[in-house]
């Protein structure tokens, strides 16, 4: 019993060094997961709950015939991707994206959000 | 519960702290989009590097009147390759029958081999063969806690999320179901200190759990509090029915269904669970289930979080 207490000390020890890193979660994204805008945006941005690699994270966005809607190649910044969007009408969108957090866990996911009130 | 070190459960545990090779990490149960939890009563379909310490369950047996049980067990499971994974676990138990004696003692030692059939990313699907070893001897058996004889269970555990339904289906594609069923075989068909026969038994469980985080990332974000997105609401059933060789034993499937929560962290979740029993003969009342689980991959992504041989996931630039 005092073997395994010690042993669980040293692991929380090693939490609270922050030393640990994790998956990289979305956070949140603008526009907002699953949310209905009035005009398009400019861009989609996410957030997620980790630094990202960003030669092995990326996004891209597409309508609904899953043509590309982007304009290339996202900015990723610490725990951030941004990909501009080209001028895009009333429809639903979804965004894919796949990331590496700094520690090489992968996380990918997707979502959509809607242009025009559908 | 390792209250008896010895040395095969120590270097083991040595084991998990040699330096490892600096590869790209997946681990515990990721599928797709999906996080399947680990669930506290059942398993769940994946290989990991994890541990639950401690897991504590308070129940009521059957007995009349019944006895109030304390059960606080811990396991560790490692990934020996990217697809292969070892778990070694214990339970201590106390049994207090009112104006009885107090039994206590750990449970038998128990290694689980598995091995990942599937994981397929689209579809949210994990499948997972499993060998459940229950080491006789090892625990107290004069106290009835341990037995002396060993069981063996060829499981196959399976997880499936509902992230693939149109999306017309909405909040209905952050349900996922999880589920194993084995067969139990002891290695002896008598017990003669108890003059009763071993029966072969089947034991299953399932889960079905809604995933606030996957409702959040990948269909509606509500803004919701941080505190809820964090939550997976579960039920957890786990059932075991005799099948063979139970001549003079009672035939009645017993089990529990357990409603409950998992509060899903990025180091660890806490889950908490009510223990209803099926039947009479399961327990009386509704007892509790707790449990602390700990993401060792998370925690130390380049040590003993990668597998003890080979790299975790091949490194590969997204297709887009």
């Amino acid at each position: 019993m005092r073997t395994l207490l010690i042993i669980v000390s040293l692991l929380f020890v090693a939490l609270g060094a922050g030393a640990a890193r994790a998956h990289a979660f979305l956070d949140h994204a603008a526009p907002l997961v699953g949310s209905t805008m009035a005009a398009a945006p400019h861009e989609v941005a996410l957030w997620f709950t980790q630094n990202l690699e960003p030669a092995f994270s990326s996004v891209e966005v597409t309508d609904g015939s899953g043509a590309r809607v982007d304009t290339g190649k996202a900015a990723i910044s610490a725990n951030t991707m941004r990909i501009g969007l080209k001028t895009v009408g009333a429809g639903t969108y979804r965004v894919r994206w796949h990331a590496l957090s700094v520690d090489t866990h992968t996380t990918e996911g997707s979502f959509t959000f809607h242009v025009g009130g559908q | 519960m390792f209250r008896h070190p010895r040395c095969p459960r120590i270097c083991a545990f040595a084991l998990l702290f040699l330096p490892l090779s600096f590869t790209p990490a997946l681990a515990h149960c990721f599928v797709g989009a999906r996080f399947f939890p680990a669930t506290l009563a059942i398993d769940d379909p994946c290989v990991a590097d994890e541990l639950s310490l401690p897991t504590v369950q308070w129940s009521k047996t059957g007995d009349v009147p019944p006895a109030t049980e304390w059960d606080i067990s811990a396991e560790i499971s490692k990934r020996i390759t990217a697809d292969l994974g070892l778990s070694i676990g214990d339970t201590w138990s106390q049994i207090r029958a009112p104006g009885g004696p107090t039994a206590a003692g750990f449970s038998d030692l128990e290694t689980t081999l598995q091995y990942q059939l599937l994981k397929d990313s689209p579809h949210e699907m994990a499948m997972l063969l499993g060998l459940i070893a229950d080491w006789g001897g090892t625990g107290a058996s004069n106290s009835g806690i341990g037995t002396p004889y060993s069981t063996l269970t060829p499981t196959y555990y399976f997880g499936k999320g509902f992230g693939d339904l149109p999306d017309e289906a909405g909040w209905l594609r952050a349900f996922a179901v999880t589920g194993q069923i084995g067969y139990q075989i002891p290695t002896r068909s008598y017990d003669v200190a108890q003059s009763a026969y071993i029966p072969q038994v089947l034991v299953y469980g399932a889960s079905l759990q809604y995933s606030m985080p996957y409702l959040k990332s990948e269909i509606q974000d509500l803004q919701l509090p941080d505190f809820i997105n964090h939550l997976i609401p579960i039920v957890e059933a786990q059932l075991a029915t005799p099948a063979a060789n139970n001549l003079g034993n009672s035939p009645v499937t017993t089990g529990t269904i357990n409603p409950g929560a998992i509060w899903v962290g990025s180091y660890f979740q806490v889950g908490l669970e009510a223990v209803v029993p099926v039947n009479h003969a399961s327990g009386t009342g509704v007892g509790f289930l707790g449990q602390l689980h700990l993401y060792l991959d998370d925690m130390f992504p380049t040590t003993i979080g990668q597998p003890l041989l080979g790299p975790s996931t091949p490194l590969q630039k997204p297709s887009f």
